[in-house]
C-alpha cells in the first residue's frame, strides 16, 4: 500500500501543498483514492470503500514549539530543539526556528516531545466501557471464519475510553475484532478524535486489516461447540480451507473480468461473497494481516501458510514468544506486537520474558508495544520504559530514542502508514505529544496532544479536552464524569 | 548465593541447616538512601549492616566491616514491598482450571474456605515477583458462587514450604457489589440482607454454640463451618474484607461494620473519594488500585486517578494492589501504580507507606515494613526510586535471607539470548 499519504491529504487543506510537491502524477492517485461519497456496489471493484472517512482536519494556526527535548520516533533524540507545524504537517524540525507572524509559540524548556503514540491493538468502541453484555461487540463467534464482519460496524464513538487514551498521548488506534475466531474480521485504523460517527474518526486512506488468531482461543470456542476447530491442527485446517476458498473466488472473478475484457457475451458476474471478498483483498495485498499469535512454533506455521497462499503477514500480536524466533521474524519482515510484562493467563502466555521487546529489536525485527487494554493504552510510554529498563539490565544498551520507536514508527509500519505518521520528520502529519518531563518516568504526564496540527487535548484547558456523551451528568447532573 | 538445585538438596536434607547456612554471611551496604519507614524517615548517604539476617546497624560511615560490601551510591534501600491484594500462590495459569485454586463454587463451604490450604510456595509467580521486590502478599480468593469468598491470608515470598504462611486468617472476604447483586437474586438489598443475616447467625451461634452443635436452636443461614469462620469476624478479632466499589455501597458497609462492631477493610473503593471523610472517620483502611480510572462497571462510574490522593488527604490509610488484573502474575507492578498515584497528587511518602509500612500497621505485624536496628532483614536494594519504571531490584532479602534474582522467566531469557547472540555474531 504505497501512497497512503496521498490518500489522506486530499481530505484537508494540505491538498494544495501536496499537489505542488508531487505535480500531476498525484491527480491520478487522488482520483483513485477519493473518499468522497460512497458508491453503489455494482461489482467487487467498486465496493472497496463503501464507508468512507469523513474526518476533517480543523483549521489551526501555525505552531512553533521551542527548546524541547525531542524523541523523533525514528530513532533520534534532539536536545533543545524546535518544531514548526504549518497546515497540519511538520514543516521544520531544528534549532532557532523562526515563526510566521500568526503562529502560536510554546516554550517547551525542560519538556519533552514525542510523536503521537500509536496503539495497534485496541478494542475501544467494540468492547466499550462499561463492560456490560450490550457493549460486547467485538467477537462474532458464530462461525470460525467471519472475514465478512468489519470492526467499524461495531464501534461506539461514545465509548468513554477514547478520551482517556488521548490524554495518554494516543493519536492513532487500530481497532480489531476479538480473537475467538480463526479469522475474526476486518480491523480499522482511526484517529483518536471525538466524533458522533465512526466515519468521522476513520484515518483517511489507511489500509484495512484482517484479524486472525492462532492457538488457544478459536479451538476453545469452537471445540466447546463441538465444531472445528477443537485442536491446533483444526485451526490450521480451518485457515487453509478459507484461503483455498478465497483463491477459487479470486479465480472466478479473474475469469469473469477476462471475459469482460474480451467482450465475451457469456460473461456472467459471479455472486458476491463478502467473506471471500475480504480474503481476496488480503491475497491482492490491499488488506494487511494482523495475527494474534503467542507461540513461536505457531508463528512459524503461520508464515509457512502465508507463503503457501501468497499473502504477507504484517504483524503477530500478543507475541509473547517472539524472542524465540526473532531472526525468523526479521527475515520475513513480520512485526512482533508485544506487552512489556503480561503473562500467565493462558498456557500460551506462560513463557513471558521482560526482555521480549528488546530482544526482538536486538535481532533486527520490527518491535511494537501494544495495549489490548483500556488502562494500559493510557500509558504505553510506561510499558516502553519498563521494557527498556529490562533490556538495559541485561546489558543490551538501548537508548530512549531507539525504544520510543516501539510506540511510534514501528507501529506505523505495521499499519502501512510509515510514510504518514510515526515520527517527527518534515512533511509528516503533525501528530505530537508534549510531556511535562521525561516520558520514561512514571511521574511524567502529557500536557498537550495535537493530531494533524490541531490541539485535541490540553491538560490545563477543559474546553479542549473531549468528554464522551456518556459522561454528561451521569454522576451529578451538572457535571461531567471525571 | 545458592543455586536452586543446591537449595532443593538442602531442603530435602535438613531444612534448619539450610536456613542457618544462608544467614551466615554479613553484609554492609554503604552510602545508600534508606527509606526506613520509621520515625527516622528517609536517610541519605547511610550505611546499613546486616548480620545473621538481622539489621545490626544503620548510620553514616559505619566502622564495622562485613563479609561483603555493596556500594549503594545512588541506590535506594527499602523494606520489601507488600502486595495489598493478590491471588499469588493460588493460580499458576489462570486459564487452566487445574492450576487455579482462587475460587470455589461450593455450596457447602463459603466463608470456611481457607486460601492457605491452596497456597503453593513453589509457584513460578513467587520468584518472579520476589526478584522485582515483593516480599509479602495479602492473598485473597476470587468471587465465585457465594457472597463470602473465603479467608484472606498473609504470606511471605520466601518460597519456603514450611515458612511462607505468616497469618493464616487475617479475616474473611465478602462481596458487596454487582457480583453480589446478581448472586443474591438481583438486588443489593437482597445481598445486604443476606450478609446481615450471616453476621447475625454467627453472633447467635457463638453465644450458644453447644445448642446449635446439638442440632437445636433456630434455623441458620450458613453451615456451622462457615459460621465458625465468621465468629472471629463478628468478635472483632479478624477483619471483614469487603469488595465494594460504589460510594453508597461503601457507606452501607461502614454502617454494617458499626452495627456489628466489625473491623472492616474496604477493597476496591473506586468511588471511595466521594465518601473519603466517612471512611476516614470510621478508621477503615482501603486496598485500592490507583490506576483504575475507567467506568468498567456502572458501580465504578466515579473511578478516577486521584482517588488515592483524595482518600489520603482525608486521612484514610491506604494499601495498594495492581496493576489491574495483572495483580497476581505481576503483583510487583504495585510499585508502578503507586507511582501513578503520585503523579496524580499522592505525596511520595504516602505512596511508600502504602507499599511498605501500612500493611504491617493494619495487620499488627510487629515491625514488618520497616528498616530498623534489631529487625529481621526484609529488604530490597533498588537501583533508584522504587516507584520509577527505569529501575531494577538489585538485592532482595526475605526474612533475613538473600534470595537469587532468578525466575523461570530469566532462565528462558538467558537460554534464548545465547542463541540470538550467536545468531547475530555469526
Amino acid at each position: 500500500m504505497l501512497s497512503c499519504r496521498a490518500y489522506f491529504v486530499q481530505e484537508g487543506f494540505v491538498v494544495k501543498q501536496i499537489e505542488i510537491l508531487l505535480g500531476l502524477l498525484l491527480v491520478v492517485v487522488l482520483a483513485a483514492c477519493s473518499e468522497g461519497e460512497p458508491e453503489p456496489a455494482k461489482d467487487l471493484r467498486s465496493a472497496k470503500n463503501p464507508f468512507p472517512s469523513t474526518y476533517q482536519i480543523p483549521e489551526s494556526k501555525p505552531l512553533l514549539i521551542r527548546g524541547a527535548t525531542i524523541l523523533t520516533g525514528a530513532g533520534d533524540l534532539l536536545e533543545d530543539a524546535d518544531v514548526l507545524i504549518v497546515e497540519g504537517v511538520f514543516d521544520k524540525v531544528g534549532t532557532e526556528l523562526s515563526a510566521p507572524s500568526n503562529a502560536v509559540v510554546i516554550d517547551a524548556q525542560d519538556k519533552w516531545l514525542t510523536p503521537g503514540l500509536i496503539d495497534v491493538h485496541s478494542h475501544m468502541g467494540v468492547s466499550s466501557a462499561p463492560g456490560t453484555a450490550n457493549h460486547t461487540d467485538h467477537n462474532e463467534m458464530t462461525n470460525p471464519v467471519t472475514a465478512q464482519v468489519w470492526a467499524e460496524h461495531s464501534i461506539w464513538p461514545q465509548d468513554p475510553q477514547w478520551e482517556k487514551a488521548l490524554a495518554g498521548g494516543i493519536t492513532t488506534v487500530q481497532i480489531l475484532p476479538g480473537s475467538g475466531n480463526l479469522i475474526g474480521g476486518r480491523g480499522v485504523t482511526l484517529k483518536n478524535v471525538p466524533s458522533t460517527t465512526v466515519q468521522g474518526m476513520k484515518f483517511p486512506g489507511a489500509p484495512y486489516s484482517l484479524k486472525m488468531a492462532c492457538g488457544e482461543n478459536p479451538r476453545r470456542v469452537y471445540g466447546g461447540k463441538g465444531k472445528l476447530p477443537s485442536t491446533r491442527m483444526g485451526n490450521m485446517a480451518g485457515f487453509r480451507q478459507a484461503w483455498s476458498d478465497a483463491q477459487e473466488y479470486q479465480r472466478e472473478w479473474q475469469r469473469y473480468e477476462a471475459k469482460l475484457e474480451a467482450n465475451d457475451s457469456s460473461a456472467e458476474q459471479p455472486e458476491r461473497n463478502l467473506k471471500l471478498e475480504t480474503l481476496v483483498g488480503v491475497l491482492e495485498g490491499e488488506i494487511r494481516i494482523h495475527n494474534h499469535c503467542y507461540r513461536a512454533d505457531e508463528m512459524a506455521q503461520m508464515i509457512d501458510m502465508s507463503k503457501e497462499f501468497g499473502y504477507e503477514i504484517a504483524a503477530f500480536h500478543h507475541a509473547v514468544e517472539a524472542y524465540k524466533v526473532a531472526p525468523m521474524l526479521a527475515d520475513n519482515g513480520v512485526c512482533a506486537v508485544m506487552w512489556a510484562d503480561w503473562w500467565g493467563f493462558k498456557q500460551e502466555a506462560f513463557d513471558m520474558v521482560r526482555e521480549n521487546i528488546a530482544l526482538v529489536d536486538y535481532a533486527g525485527a520490527c518491535a511494537i508495544v501494544h495495549s489490548d487494554d483500556g488502562i494500559q493504552t493510557q500509558r504505553l510510554n510506561q510499558e516502553v520504559a519498563k521494557a527498556l529498563s529490562a533490556a538495559n539490565r541485561m546489558g543490551l544498551k538501548i537508548d530512549r530514542a531507539r525504544a520510543i520507536t516501539w510506540l511510534t514508527l514501528n507501529p506505523a509500519r505495521s499499519l502501512g502508514l510509515e510514510e504518514t505518521i510515526g515520527s517527527i520528520e518534515e512533511g509528516k502529519n503533525a501528530d505530537l505529544v508534549l510531556w511535562d518531563s521525561d516520558p520514561f518516568s512514571v511521574y511524567a504526564r502529557t500536557e498537550k496532544v495535537w493530531i494533524d496540527g490541531a490541539l485535541r487535548y490540553d491538560r490545563e484547558d477543559s474546553s479542549v479536552r473531549p468528554t464522551s456523551d456518556f459522561n454528561l451528568g451521569i454522576i451529578a447532573p451538572e457535571e461531567d464524569r471525571p | 548465593m545458592k543455586s536452586l538445585l543446591t537449595r532443593k538438596v538442602l531442603i530435602a536434607g535438613l531444612l534448619s541447616c539450610f536456613c542457618a547456612n544462608a544467614l551466615a554471611d554479613s553484609l554492609v551496604i554503604r552510602d545508600v538512601k534508606v527509606h526506613t519507614m520509621t520515625s527516622a524517615g528517609s536517610l541519605e548517604g547511610t550505611d546499613v549492616l546486616i548480620d545473621e539476617g538481622i539489621v545490626r546497624a544503620i548510620g553514616k560511615n559505619l566502622s564495622m566491616s562485613a563479609d561483603r560490601e555493596i556500594d549503594g551510591k545512588g541506590k535506594v534501600l527499602t523494606p520489601g514491598v507488600t502486595s495489598g491484594l493478590t491471588k499469588m500462590g493460588l493460580v499458576e495459569i489462570s486459564g487452566i482450571g487445574q492450576t487455579s485454586d482462587a475460587s470455589a463454587d461450593n455450596e457447602n463451604f463459603t466463608a470456611a474456605l481457607e486460601v492457605v490450604d491452596s497456597f503453593n510456595p513453589h509457584s513460578t509467580l513467587i520468584p518472579h515477583n520476589r526478584m522485582h521486590g515483593v516480599t509479602r502478599a495479602v492473598v485473597a480468593p476470587a468471587a465465585k458462587g457465594s457472597l463470602f469468598s473465603g479467608s484472606v491470608a498473609l504470606v511471605n515470598l520466601s518460597g519456603s514450604v514450611t515458612e511462607s504462611i505468616e497469618q493464616r486468617n487475617l479475616g474473611v472476604l465478602v462481596q458487596f457489589n454487582e457480583f453480589a447483586q446478581s448472586n443474591s437474586g438481583g438486588s443489593r438489598s437482597a445481598a445486604l440482607a443476606s450478609i446481615r443475616r450471616s453476621l447475625k447467625d454467627a453472633t447467635d451461634y457463638h453465644q450458644e454454640k453447644a445448642l446449635y452443635q446439638r442440632g437445636e436452636g433456630r434455623e441458620l443461614s450458613m453451615s456451622l463451618d462457615d459460621l465458625d469462620a465468621l465468629v472471629p469476624v463478628v468478635l472483632g478479632e479478624q477483619f471483614l474484607f469487603a469488595n465494594v466499589s460504589r460510594s453508597t455501597d461503601i457507606l452501607n458497609m461502614l454502617a454494617l461494620a458499626e452495627q456489628f462492631n466489625l473491623k472492616l477493610i474496604i477493597v476496591g473503593a473506586e468511588e471511595g473519594w466521594m465518601v473519603a471523610e466517612e471512611i476516614a472517620q470510621a478508621n477503615v483502611p482501603v486496598i485500592i488500585d490507583p490506576s483504575n480510572n475507567l467506568p468498567v462497571r456502572f458501580e465504578t462510574l466515579g473511578a478516577r486517578l486521584d482517588n488515592a490522593a483524595l482518600l489520603h488527604a482525608a486521612g484514610v490509610t491506604l494499601m495498594f494492589t495492581g496493576m489491574g488484573w495483572q495483580n497476581t502474575h505481576n503483583a510487583h507492578l504495585v510499585t508502578q501504580v503507586a507511582g501513578i498515584a503520585v503523579s496524580y497528587g499522592l505525596p511520595h511518602e504516602a505512596a511508600l507507606a502504602a507499599l511498605f509500612l501500612n500493611p504491617g500497621i493494619v495487620f499488627n505485624l510487629d515491625g514488618e515494613g520497616q528498616v530498623a536496628e534489631g529487625r529481621k532483614a526484609d529488604l530490597v536494594l533498588w537501583s533508584n526510586d522504587p516507584l520509577e519504571l527505569m529501575r531494577e531490584a538489585e538485592l532482595v532479602m526475605v526474612n533475613g535471607e538473600e534470595l537469587p534474582l532468578v525466575s523461570r522467566s530469566t532462565r528462558l531469557r538467558d537460554r534464548y539470548f545465547a542463541k540470538l547472540k550467536a545468531d547475530r555474531d555469526r
